[in-house]
């Protein structure tokens, strides 16, 4: 019964937060943006030589996608905090786990989306060649995503409601993130390099691991961090 | 390697070790006076509370 | 905004000068006995002495954030506004001997591999603890409610703490993928005295930093506790 609550409770996060997103479009378009305007960076970087810039190219993704989804995730919380609305959304009864998960899921789907424009750029700009067996491809990138986003969506419910966010949230974020990061980088070279699932394979199971063990440590800790 | 090294690196391991030694002179002093100046405080704050 | 009473507390035991100087003296006592006892290393030379500071330096680094990690869940546990001071101490002299382990394995890297830097599990992992205890304390800088700040620091310390040795792991990993890892240190026995000497005295030392930043942490917020019972004295009355 309780279950089927949070349930609801998520989904009516999800379902604001998008709608929110939706109607503004300004939010998403200015993220994804800076996010192709990073890669243009690191090209001119790393570039001009083709091979220098395949190599190059996972990180160059993995990077420019954390750099565009930080702001995203700042975002997130503040939207409520003009209105006064996490306030409110904290006296509803119910778990607090609940906001986590819609918050969660909501700038999930939000970096997944500009992860696919970010992505399809690189590859142009990255002069990649995608291997036969994309689908994998795909499956590192979800993989990576949820990482990135878990830790920065409980990192941002602090940040977010501090003094000097914009400064806080890397700083808090970014250190926390490089086990997820290496392994997404490693993953996606280790796959676009050609070794099909020799390294990748590995990579992509300490992925796996680092996401559960994240997933639960965050969801354990949020009642304390939204509590106050 | 070491042996390839002039006085077998020696100016490394004395820099090592006034680093360390300043370091933790400088810990030593600072904590001193930082609990003392606190306990200060303290005090004053105290006291303002008996007179009300 | 939260209902939570910040437990009321007086002043605290205080930190024993004697022991403070007592701990130094000692130490520089260790670290004299050390050098002076210990034979030039066939292999490393003169640079086996660096082993005094550098290893009870990174040795009490992972015991100072040791003690964040308890005090952080015993503050999440029992609200204890104690627990959280003594994190916060623990966080703040742990942070100053992560640096110190930082800049002396560099100074022991360099004549060591040539290079300043190398991006070993060690050293990575070493580097991203320090990391944290700076988003750590700079967290703890920017929030001003204490029963948020606490709440907050604790969970970051936690996490942090769950963070260090995946990261150690992954770089491992990482660089097992790359390229063979190089691992020249050894202990022989005749080294072993000085080494356990420096350890108790950097143990002691670090035992007396925190004492006594937590010693002033208690004071400060004493006052601010004494502070507000007069102002809800001069309401009432």
């Amino acid at each position: 019964m309780a279950f089927r609550d949070d349930v609801r409770r998520i989904k009516a996060i999800v379902w604001k937060d998008l709608t929110t997103e939706r109607r503004s479009k300004a939010g998403f378009n200015s993220v994804a943006s800076l996010g192709v305007t990073i890669l243009v960076l690191f090209g001119l970087a790393l570039g001009p030589d083709g091979q220098a810039l395949r190599d190059a190219a996972a990180g160059a993704l993995w990077l420019a996608v954390l750099f565009a989804g930080v702001l995203a995730f700042n975002r997130s919380y503040q939207v409520e905090l003009e209105g006064g609305a996490l306030e409110a959304l904290l006296l509803y009864p119910g778990s607090r786990w609940a906001i986590f998960a819609g918050k969660l899921i909501a700038n999930l789907i939000f970096v997944l989306l500009m992860l696919v424009i970010v992505v399809a750029v690189g590859i142009v700009l990255f002069q990649v060649r995608i291997p036969a067996q994309w689908p994998t491809l795909l499956g590192i990138m979800a993989l990576g995503v949820v990482g990135i986003v878990v830790l920065g969506t409980f990192y941002a419910a602090m940040s977010s409601r501090s003094r000097a966010r914009e400064v806080l949230l890397p700083l808090l974020l970014y250190p926390m993130l490089i086990p997820v990061l290496l392994a997404s980088m490693e993953a996606t070279k280790a796959f676009l390099g050609g070794d099909l699932l020799n390294a990748s394979g590995a990579w992509i199971q300490m992925l796996a691991l680092f996401d559960v063990i994240f997933l639960v440590a965050t969801f354990l800790a949020f009642e304390y961090v939204i509590e106050v | 390697m070491g042996s390839q090294l002039e006085n077998g690196g020696i100016s490394y391991v004395v820099a090592s070790y006034v680093i360390t030694w300043v370091v933790l002179g400088v810990m030593l002093v600072r904590l001193l006076g930082a609990a003392r100046r606190a306990k200060a405080e303290y005090d004053q704050a105290a006291k303002g509370e008996f007179r009300t | 905004m939260s209902p939570a009473t910040p437990s009321q507390f007086g002043p605290p035991k205080p930190a024993p000068v004697w022991l403070g100087w007592g701990a130094f003296l000692f130490f520089l006592f260790t670290q004299v006995y050390a050098v002076a006892t210990s034979p030039a290393d066939a292999m490393m030379g003169h640079l086996q002495k660096m082993m005094y500071v550098h290893v009870p330096a990174a040795w009490v680094t992972f015991a100072a954030f040791g003690v964040v990690l308890v005090a952080s869940l015993h503050f999440l546990w029992k609200e204890d506004e104690r627990a959280d001071l003594l994190a916060a101490s623990a966080a703040e002299v742990g942070s100053l001997f992560c640096g110190l382990t930082l800049v002396l394995g560099m100074l022991w890297g360099r004549p060591t591999w040539g290079v300043w830097w190398s991006w070993d599990a060690r050293l990575t992992s070493t580097l991203v603890l320090f990391l944290i205890f700076v988003g750590y304390l700079s967290l703890r800088s920017f929030v001003e409610d204490p029963h948020r700040r606490g709440q907050w620091s604790a969970a970051v310390g936690i996490l942090g703490a769950i963070n260090v040795p995946i990261v150690w792991m992954s770089v491992r990993w990482w660089r097992t993928l790359h390229q063979i890892q190089s691992n020249p240190r050894g202990l022989s026995p005749e080294y072993l005295r000085g080494l356990l000497l420096n350890l108790a005295a950097f143990t002691l030392l670090t035992i007396w930093f925190i004492w006594r930043r937590y010693e002033a942490a208690r004071y400060e917020r004493a006052a601010e506790h004494a502070a507000q019972a007069a102002a809800l004295g001069d309401n009432n009355g």
